[in-house]
């Protein structure tokens, strides 16, 4: 027998090895992505398949449900995203700041709500903004209101509360990303910015925003994936009404998420029909995503 | 070294592929034995779980050799659970018996043709209220065995009442209209609300539609919105005790319960079922008393209707499937004694017929002021008009909901939202 060279050897332990993780990407990664546009070509009721072509795209677009779904995580990407990172930037600028005193306390204080439960908070913000909640309690009695709020009563005041609840509970995290990236900028940068003349704003938007870019491009663009994404915070502030009718006043919280799984587990269940709506949303997503790149610049 | 290595991996490997191979071969024997046991999934530990305990004891003193597991998950989690398992068509996982909501009945019996058993010729139906049995009948063959009524009430604090000028007679037969003017003025005499009401929740417009026999759907399952008299009644009453003042707006089932159970409303109007909620508030003991549900100012509406409700299913491939059948046979159309502690010990209206001759059904209830309420429920469930659920209930429901704002700001005429609420549900069901 032809004795097999060492590195011979080596590389089939290698295959070996790595076969693992192959078949586990195979089966659990690559098959469902297929599978899924297949799936997505049926009409389903159950196990019922009637084979429909591109009739599910054709049919998203005129399905005012989702669109209306569509229409609601655009308004809170375009009002959530951008309060939440500028609010995350402003503190990690000023928690980074070495003349501030337990920066340690506050820096934990607000990464904090990053670690709490999902369904935890949101229930918690529920009780806090129904209408006989501490919320309206509070601003009642400081005078700032003189009727209750209907929080969750509104279509329009639900959204609000969405947007609170999101900011309070993912902040935090995007702070943190933004504290790590400024370690990387050099304090003798900032010095020699105060020996010519410029003062904490300028140094901010001249220095500070630019060095961070690569950063904010990456916070923005996996808040806008969480943001498309929404499930838990909506379904669990809307799980309120009574016999499960709407996703909050008038279907104001609800997200494709929330529709993908109604049409799975709530309504009848036609997978095929979910599965397009989740390529619809992997297209958004690749797109916003691109345009978020161009914006940035060209090289990162 | 390696060699050893090596012979352990592939000895591993070997081995792992053994057992995967042994727990996916199985062993499936005949359920023909009268020995086996008995899976069930339900939700409400305090309700269908507590009464399926119950029905599994006295089974057992017929069958000793039968075993029974009951899951107690959530509602929401039993459908997923029961979605994707017969999704996946694996014949494994399921169980015996599972609780399915009527509204679901049909979605579930078209959806998946063939995973429930036939069960018509194994029990008489006709002892089962018709309304529950028509819920469970697909192409002439009933897949059911009809369990809990959502027979409506409406439940009343008496003392609100009397101090606000009504006698209990005056409840009697009343139309929405005529509740929304007493609702005004227990307001004005009580300080108090009428109801607790969510205002997005479709709960009240399917009592009313039930009430009036239609539904979403006609006889024949065709989307029937934007035309529908009865429907667009509904709504008008929706908007009117909006507007009205008569309620007390609330989110959700906790904020709902909460407005009757610290006494902030003077009643209730919602399914039988919920006599354990209100049983909750010990203290209110003698204050509250019943009534029959109002009906629409419209031709055919009557003073009964149903809010929700379950039953029982069996699974067809499950492996003990004949024990199953039997088991439900047994206990749930034939023990007259078993109705009795259910009602008394879980305010469950069952919709066995000959049950409801039982003495638990006459008796008088101190919470309720002394009053038989149960003969009340009985009585009430036998009119409750038949409807065909559809296979859509919680599409159209949600597609209603969802112009209910603008109808509420009279941005939308009622005619105009009907028939927006019936293109949007054709959207999203690809009608």
């Amino acid at each position: 027998m032809k004795k097999i060279s060492y590195e011979r050897y080596i590389d089939l332990w290698g295959w070996f090895f790595s076969l693992f993780s192959i078949i586990g990407l195979g089966l659990f990664l690559f098959y469902p992505i297929i599978y899924s546009l297949y799936l997505s070509t049926f009409s389903t009721k159950g196990v019922v398949q009637e084979f429909v072509g591109i009739g599910n795209y054709i049919r998203l677009f005129k399905d005012n449900t989702f669109i209306l779904s569509l229409k609601n995580i655009l308004i809170i990407l375009i009002i959530q995203v951008p309060i939440m990172l500028i609010l995350a930037l402003i503190l990690a600028v000023i928690l980074n700041d070495k003349k501030i005193k337990f920066r340690g306390l506050f820096r934990t204080a607000i990464f904090l709500p990053a670690v709490t439960s999902l369904v935890a908070y949101t229930v918690l913000f529920k009780m806090m903004f129904s209408t006989d909640g501490l919320i309206n309690q509070a601003l009642l009695s400081m005078h700032l209101i003189k009727e209750p709020i209907p929080w969750l009563m509104d279509p329009f005041w639900a959204k609000v509360t969405l947007i609170f609840a999101l900011t309070w509970r993912w902040t935090g995290y995007n702070m943190i990303f933004y504290l790590a990236g400024l370690q990387n900028i050099s304090y003798e940068i900032y010095e020699a910015a105060e020996i010519d003349g410029a003062n904490k704003v300028v140094q901010f938007f001249k220095i500070t925003i630019p060095m961070l870019k690569p950063i904010i491009v990456f916070t923005s663009i996996m808040s806008t994936i969480g943001t498309l994404q929404l499930f838990d915070e909506p379904i669990n502030l809307a799980a309120g009404v009574v016999t499960g009718s709407s996703v909050g006043p008038g279907d104001s919280l609800l997200t494709p998420s929330v529709y993908i799984y109604n049409i799975c587990f709530k309504y009848m269940p036609n997978f095929g029909y979910a599965a397009a709506i989740s390529y619809i949303i992997v297209i958004i997503v690749a797109i916003l995503s691109f345009i978020q790149f161009k914006l940035a610049g060209e090289n990162e | 070294m390696k060699r050893v290595i090596s012979i352990a991996i592939v000895s591993l490997v070997i081995l792992s592929l053994v057992l995967v191979g042994g727990v996916y071969s199985g062993n499936v024997t005949k359920a023909a034995t009268k020995e086996g046991k008995i899976t069930i999934w339900a939700w409400d530990p305090n309700f269908n779980i507590a009464i399926m305990n119950e029905a599994s004891n006295r089974y057992k003193k017929i069958n000793p050799k039968v075993k029974f597991e009951i899951a107690n998950m959530a509602k929401a989690d039993v459908e997923q659970k029961l979605n994707t398992v017969l999704a996946s068509g694996v014949k494994t996982g399921l169980p015996e018996i599972v609780l399915i909501e009527d509204y679901n009945a049909q979605k579930y019996l078209t959806s998946y043709p063939g995973a429930f058993a036939d069960l018509t010729k194994h029990f008489n139906y006709k002892d089962f209220a018709q309304y529950k049995v028509s819920l469970m009948t697909l192409k002439g063959k009933v897949y059911g065995v009809p369990f809990d009524s959502g027979v409506v009430g409406w439940f009343y604090r008496s003392d609100y009442f009397s101090k606000a000028g009504f006698k209990a007679n005056d409840l009697i037969n009343i139309t929405w209209d005529k509740f929304i003017e007493m609702g005004k003025i227990i307001k004005q005499k009580t300080g108090k609300y009428m109801v607790g009401f969510d205002p997005y929740d479709g709960g009240l417009m399917r009592i009313m539609l039930q009430s009036a026999g239609r539904w979403y759907f006609d006889k024949n399952g065709k989307v029937d919105i934007a035309n529908n008299p009865v429907l667009k009644e509904a709504l008008i009453s929706y908007k009117k005790v909006v507007d009205s003042g008569i309620a007390k707006k609330v989110s959700g089932w906790n904020q709902w319960v909460a407005s009757f159970n610290n006494g902030e409303v003077a009643s209730v109007v919602t399914g039988v079922w919920i006599i354990g909620s209100i049983k909750a508030e010990k203290s209110q003991s003698g204050k509250w008393a019943v009534a029959p549900v109002p009906r629409l100012n419209i031709k055919g509406s009557v003073n009964a209707s149903n809010l929700g409700g379950s039953s029982w299913y069996v699974l067809q491939n499950s492996k003990y499937r004949d024990i199953a059948i039997d088991f439900l046979k047994q206990i749930y159309a034939k023990d007259i004694d078993f109705y009795q502690k259910i009602l008394i010990e879980r305010g469950a209206v069952g919709t066995y017929l000959p049950a409801q001759k039982g003495k638990a059904y006459t008796a008088s209830d101190p919470f309720f002021g002394g009053q038989k309420i149960f003969v009340h429920f009985s009585n009430w469930m036998k009119n409750i008009p038949s409807v065909n659920y559809g296979l859509y209930t919680y599409e159209a429901d949600s597609a209603i909901m969802a112009v209910m704002p603008d109808v509420y700001s009279g941005k939308l005429s009622v005619d105009a939202a009907l028939k927006k609420a019936e293109e949007q549900f054709k959207n999203k069901v690809g009608q």
